[in-house]
């Protein structure tokens, strides 16, 4: 019996033993179910190596601090040293990571071997590729002359292909979407308004605003880093807010006033506004006098268009636009009418855009605090090089001043765009370069090279491009991903993403004028090439050595710098970010500076330019056409987490928001029989149709137009998160109304009807 | 460190989701893992509509069911956030069936939901969300200024939005993120006074007295055993010894 | 060397005993498992979700069983459960001479058949539970993400109910088998004679005293008797 206990208290003991021993084991087991389940924070490591960059997500150019840890690129941020940014940066900034590692890429150079449009490549090492490409752009300029080939560029990183290598190579027609297809008549007015463009950063003084109207202006949905800070800073520190929309947007939703305006009537608005501070007196008179010519004559021209007018066309009631006038006015200077972005709705855009800048002009606010400031730019020296055979008439979003020509100017280049006689002046605008590639009028255009710009969810009229591609000679893509233009390439080449590459400084305008860098974080996937580098490339092979004097890119960017005492390695010690004082505000102008370089030196609220060319003068309301019964006025917009049609397939944001839906009214939808999720077909006027898509039946839209996300719908790409997501906006836009003095494409034409999917 | 907490003021979201990415891009989430969704509510008929842009995110209850719940301890309170020690997740999901605001779900075999950027606070930076976010409308502090804060914030909106109102001072004990709503929490799709789970019930009554039955009842057989081993061996060994002869005495009813 | 002779009689059929290890190997690993949720110096086993996996697949072994044992041998399911159900005056009385059996004494006990009032409450409560834990087992299983605090709650305590009541059971099970060298049954599939007349009189005397149900076996007598079972038997023989 004793010798039993005994025997069981040892056995006992012994287990008990092994029970404690294996609770101490737990904890070394844990360790390691941590270590394989959850890796070290990124940002403990010490390896952390910090790189500067500018956006390239969208064309905002947010300045950024990227992180990377043992080459690979971890984290992206705001860069706080930087005036856009301010340390903070969108979704899309933050996705930069999952653009840079987007198992998609192209990854190699590609040659065409079947039919254009069929993706028939094999893949070629960059020499062949580049000898290839050279040779057949050089033999398109010495048969028919350098302007039969266009060259198409967007994205930040559009220096190379879209204000550089084409004009040293001699031809005058670079498009760029943000010109014709966003920007170009909003700067065209300003341009005949103030004497200067607006810039690509609206030079909106949100800081000290505190009544703001935004008409079809979404943000919030057009994420625009800054544009977003300064919004909502005005908001919390009191600033009024009226929303003018058609759709109950993300900026309605923080409003004090929503207009639910019917759309394309948004002139008459501005005319009526115009109508009540004038009739009652509530424009600022001292500021009318001594800086703007031509009020006597918007008074007299004013007089027809009463709130009364407006009502019937806006169905807008009367008293809602007297009363809101009346707020502005009591607010003024510190009231504000932003211009917004994307302004080519009808064709009349240059008209309305003229109309927005003198309703601000009556409140007095240009160039006083609350309204907006006056940027400038730092003066940088380019890099030495041969004059260019052409002039630079590209614009564009961040150099949209650039280039452009009120009509009264002589000389332009022999554009294939229509200059002169389809409009009266500007850049080039993108869309009117297809028609001369497939009818030849008024010359050929034989070649295209694109860079970043997807040519079927940014030009109207797609099977007109589609058209324009099968005639082409030769055409050569570069881009990062496979979207499905470039399978009526004949060769690709696949570019490093922004984080992977030098570029050219971006040189600022902006309140406080400043330069950004963009140095590579990483090294570029194998067998992609930053952008500077294929210029070059090709323009050595195109004979133009002369303006690639330049051993290396570090060579080029350290020699611009120089021109303002600056380097490479001083600028990264600045944090990638040099800024200069700027000047505002009019009181920082004295006497003989000119803040308004107009002919008459002054605001021209008439304008002598427009009436020389045979335009009308001052503002005025021009009808539009109605949604013919059963069809919607086709409306489209942004995503915050989406640029244009090129963030779809990106990893992370195709994951949060991955296909758009088609917002229809609630009452119209359920009149259709159609509730939220359905999946629909939209069929536009000409009988294109795009989807399906799903519905969202909300009451955020007016019941004459549906809206769409634009940028998806991607079909016939290589895109395999985007392909097949979602409805094109673009695709529907079969016709646009061309603005007759800028030449913008006014694209809010377009009608569809929704049809169930069977 | 003081009881820390989040401000998210909803009368400054713009819903531009940075917050969302950018958690996910400092935490290195998988594929299909987020911590931070954002809910667009707009109620009422065209032309009177209100809206705002929600957060769906763990809000660290002060008195958080997930952490009552957890089996292991996985989930755990730490100066007013609900930490996560992933290694120690079983991914039983308890948690997401007891959460009041839905948040935890399991990804990859453990729970997902914000296990809050304590080190980047301790270390003087901000969690990612609130350094990105655009419109500032998110912040982070001592728990006391940022009720204060939120409070105040409520109190100057009432001009814009009649119904602002503090969200997260009292509820589930208190929360770890305040909000301030420009609309009651029921419009919003928040639960106005979400109620704590009888958790003790279970956490505290059954599961002990399981284990105590179990450990009795093993304590119980273990001495027991000596003792009837013993007097079963007697047993035998007597009834061994007398050949069954007395067997039939012990019962009256017993036969051969 | 001395030989002797004992009978051994067939209690367990290798069908029935199959089943009863294939159920008891996955009772084990369920309620260790299962503890790693309830007993925090067991967690860590629980940590990554390798014991949530086992958890599983014993439970499907647990849970199919039953089946095993109806597609094996149908009777002896039949039997089990009509006999676990079934009670007599004869079972009453052997209850109230529990505390007694509980300590080792089997004499004062009324005769018993194949299976004492003891065991038909086992098997009752083994059945029962098996519905209860099972049935809540699946809830939480089939129904994760959707079952909300209340259902989560009211599952998992009948599943922890459940679980106490089998492992009490199971303690009791283990402690009677060792208590009174009933193991062989399980294993070899005989008890000895012996046992069956103390235990479950009835049950040997309703049995054919020939193979396969009675045998008798040949084993030699070892030459110095076991260390502590010699001195066990002198003084239970003293």
């Amino acid at each position: 019996m004793k010798l039993t206990r005994r025997e069981f208290l040892r056995r006992w003991g012994a287990f008990a033993g092994a029970w404690v021993g294996l609770s101490h084991l737990g904890e070394p087991v844990l360790a390691f179910l941590r270590s394989r389940s959850i890796r070290w924070p990124w940002y403990r490591s010490e390896e952390v190596r910090v790189t500067y960059n500018y956006c390239d997500m969208c064309m905002w150019r947010c300045g950024m601090r990227v992180y990377t840890v043992n080459g690979r690129v971890v984290k992206v941020e705001g860069n706080p040293k930087d005036p856009k940014s301010r340390g903070r940066l969108c979704g899309r900034g933050q996705a930069a990571v999952a653009h840079l590692y987007d198992p998609d890429r192209l990854r190699k150079p590609l040659i065409r071997t079947g039919e254009r449009g069929t993706w028939s490549f094999r893949e070629a090492s960059w020499e062949e590729a580049l000898d290839w490409a050279a040779e057949a752009l050089a033999r398109l300029r010495d048969q028919y002359g350098p302007e039969s080939v266009a060259w198409f560029a967007h994205t930040t990183g559009d220096f190379w292909f879209g204000d550089y290598l084409p004009l040293a190579f001699g031809s005058p027609n670079v498009g760029k979407p943000a010109t014709g297809l966003c920007l170009t008549p909003r700067e065209i007015a300003a341009q005949l308004t103030f004497g200067r463009g607006l810039g690509g950063h609206e030079p909106v003084d949100w800081e000290n605003t505190r009544y703001i109207v935004l008409i079809g202006n979404h943000i919030g949905e057009n994420a625009h880093n800054t544009v977003m800070q300064d919004f909502v800073r005005a908001l919390a520190s009191g600033a009024k807010l009226v929303v003018v929309d058609p759709r109950y947007s993300t900026a309605a939703m923080k409003a004090h006033r929503w207009l639910p305006i019917k759309p394309g009537t948004d002139t008459a608005l501005l005319l009526a506004w115009m109508h009540v501070l004038i009739t009652e007196g509530l424009y600022d008179r001292e500021y009318i006098e001594k800086y703007t010519v031509g009020f006597e004559r918007l008074v007299e021209h004013i007089q027809p268009f009463t709130p009364e007018w407006a009502a019937s066309i806006t169905e807008i009631p009367a008293e809602v636009i007297r009363e809101v006038a009346r707020e502005m006015a009591a607010h003024r200077p510190r009231a504000v009418v932003p211009p917004g972005r994307h302004v080519v709705w009808y064709g009349n855009d240059t008209q309305r855009m003229r109309a927005l800048f003198i309703l601000n002009v009556l409140l007095g606010n240009v160039g006083r605090p609350g309204g907006f400031y006056i940027p400038r730019a730092p003066a940088l020296d380019p890099y030495p090089h041969p004059p260019f055979p052409v002039e630079v008439a590209a614009g564009g979003c961040g150099a949209a001043t650039a280039g452009i020509r009120i009509p009264d100017t002589p000389g332009h280049p022999p554009r294939a765009d229509g200059v002169g006689t389809k409009f009266a002046t500007g850049p080039v605008v993108i869309q009117e370069l297809i028609e001369p590639m497939i009818t030849g009028q008024p010359y050929p255009i034989r070649g295209l090279v694109v860079y970043g710009v997807n040519l079927f969810h940014s030009i109207p009229n797609v099977p007109r491009t589609i058209e324009a591609l099968k005639r082409l000679e030769f055409a050569l893509a570069i881009d990062v991903l496979p979207q499905e233009h470039l399978a009526w390439a004949d060769i690709i080449l696949p570019e490093a993403t922004f984080l992977e590459r030098y570029d050219e400084l971006w040189v600022a305008s902006h309140r406080t004028p400043y330069i950004a860098l963009r140095e590579p974080a990483v090294e570029p996937m194998p067998d992609t090439r930053p952008g500077w580098w294929i210029a070059r490339e090709l323009g050595m092979r195109l004979g133009l050595a002369d303006y690639f004097a330049w051993s290396d890119i570090e060579e080029y960017l350290n020699t611009r710098l120089m021109s303002v005492g600056l380097s490479l390695d001083r600028l990264r010690e600045e944090g990638g970010i040099f800024t200069w004082s700027g000047k505002p505000y009019l009181e920082d102008y004295g006497e003989g500076e000119a803040p308004f370089p107009t002919p008459s030196g002054k605001i021209e609220i008439y304008s002598e330019a427009l009436a020389r060319a045979g335009f009308d003068p001052l503002p005025t309301y021009e009808p539009v056409e109605d949604p013919p019964p059963g069809y919607f006025r086709l409306l489209y917009g942004r995503h915050p987490l989406h640029t244009f049609g090129k963030t779809q397939n990106n990893p992370w944001l195709a994951e949060v928001y991955p296909e758009n839906e088609v917002w229809i009214n609630e009452e119209a939808a359920a009149a259709l029989g159609l509730k939220t999720g359905d999946r629909v077909l939209l069929e536009n006027q000409d009988g294109v149709r795009s989807g399906p898509v799903r519905v969202r039946a909300t009451p955020r839209i007016r019941k004459d137009a549906v809206y769409l996300v634009h940028g998806f719908g991607h079909r016939g790409s290589r895109l395999s998160r985007a392909e097949g997501r979602g409805a094109s906006d673009n695709m529907l836009i079969t016709r646009y109304r061309l603005d007759p003095i800028s030449g913008g494409a006014g694209m809010r034409v377009n009608f569809v009807r929704v049809i169930r999917e069977v | 460190m003081a009881q820390l907490a989040m401000l998210i003021d909803l009368s400054r979201c713009l819903g531009c989701q940075a917050c969302v990415i950018a958690c996910k891009a400092g935490r290195e989430l998988l594929p299909g893992e987020r911590w931070i969704e954002i809910r667009e509510v707009v109620v009422g008929r065209f032309p009177d509509l209100r809206g705002a842009f929600v957060p769906h995110r763990c809000f660290h209850c002060a008195e958080a069911a997930c952490v009552q719940v957890c089996p292991t301890g996985a989930l755990y309170k730490r100066d007013g956030f609900t930490m996560v020690d992933f290694g120690r997740c079983s991914g039983c999901g308890y948690c997401a069936e007891v959460c009041p605001f839905h948040v935890p779900r399991i990804v990859d075999g453990r729970v997902s939901k914000c296990a809050t950027c304590l080190d980047l606070i301790q270390a003087g930076q901000e969690p990612w969300c609130v350094q990105t976010c655009p419109a500032g409308a998110l912040q982070c502090g001592p728990r006391e200024e940022i009720l204060a804060e939120a409070q105040a914030r409520a109190v100057a909106l009432r001009e814009r939005y009649p119904n602002a109102q503090v969200y997260g001072e009292t509820q589930m004990g208190g929360l770890g993120v305040i909000l301030v709503l420009t609309e009651p929490p029921e419009v919003l799709g928040l639960p106005p006074r979400p109620q704590p789970l009888p958790i003790t019930v279970w956490k505290g009554g059954i599961q002990p007295l399981s284990l105590g039955a179990i450990f009795l009842s093993a304590l119980t057989s273990g001495i027991a055993f000596f003792i009837a081993r013993r007097r079963h061996l007697e047993e035998k060994n007597g009834a061994f010894a007398r050949s069954g002869k007395a067997q039939a005495s012990h019962h009256p009813n017993r036969k051969e | 060397m001395a030989f002797r002779t004992t009978r051994w009689v067939l209690r367990y059929r290798p069908s029935q005993r199959l089943v009863h290890w294939v159920h008891a190997i996955a009772f084990f690993v369920l309620l260790l498992t299962g503890l790693a949720l309830i007993w925090p110096p067991l967690s860590f086993l629980a940590a990554g979700g390798l014991s949530r996996l086992l958890h599983r697949a014993a439970a499907v072994v647990f849970l199919l069983t039953p089946v095993l044992y109806a597609l094996l041998d149908f009777g002896g399911l039949r039997d089990l459960v009509r006999d676990s159900f079934t009670y007599t005056r004869e079972d009453l009385e052997w209850l109230k001479g529990f505390p007694g059996y509980f300590l080792g004494r089997t004499s004062h006990l009324p005769p018993q058949g194949r299976i004492n009032a003891g065991q038909k409450i086992h098997h009752a409560l083994t059945i029962l539970s098996y519905f209860t834990i099972s049935g809540s087992g699946l809830i939480l299983w089939l129904g994760k993400g959707s079952l909300g605090p209340t259902g989560l709650l009211i599952a998992t305590s009948i599943h922890d109910l459940s679980m106490a009541i089998m492992a009490v059971l199971t303690v009791g099970h283990i402690y009677f088998t060792f208590v009174y060298d009933a193991l062989p049954a399980m294993t070899t599939g005989y008890v000895t004679e012996e046992y069956a007349r103390m235990e479950h009189p009835l049950w040997l005397a309703s049995l054919p005293s020939e193979p396969p149900y009675v045998i008798e076996v040949r084993e030699a007598i070892p030459e110095t008797p076991e260390e502590h079972i010699a001195p066990l038997e002198k003084e239970a023989a003293g």
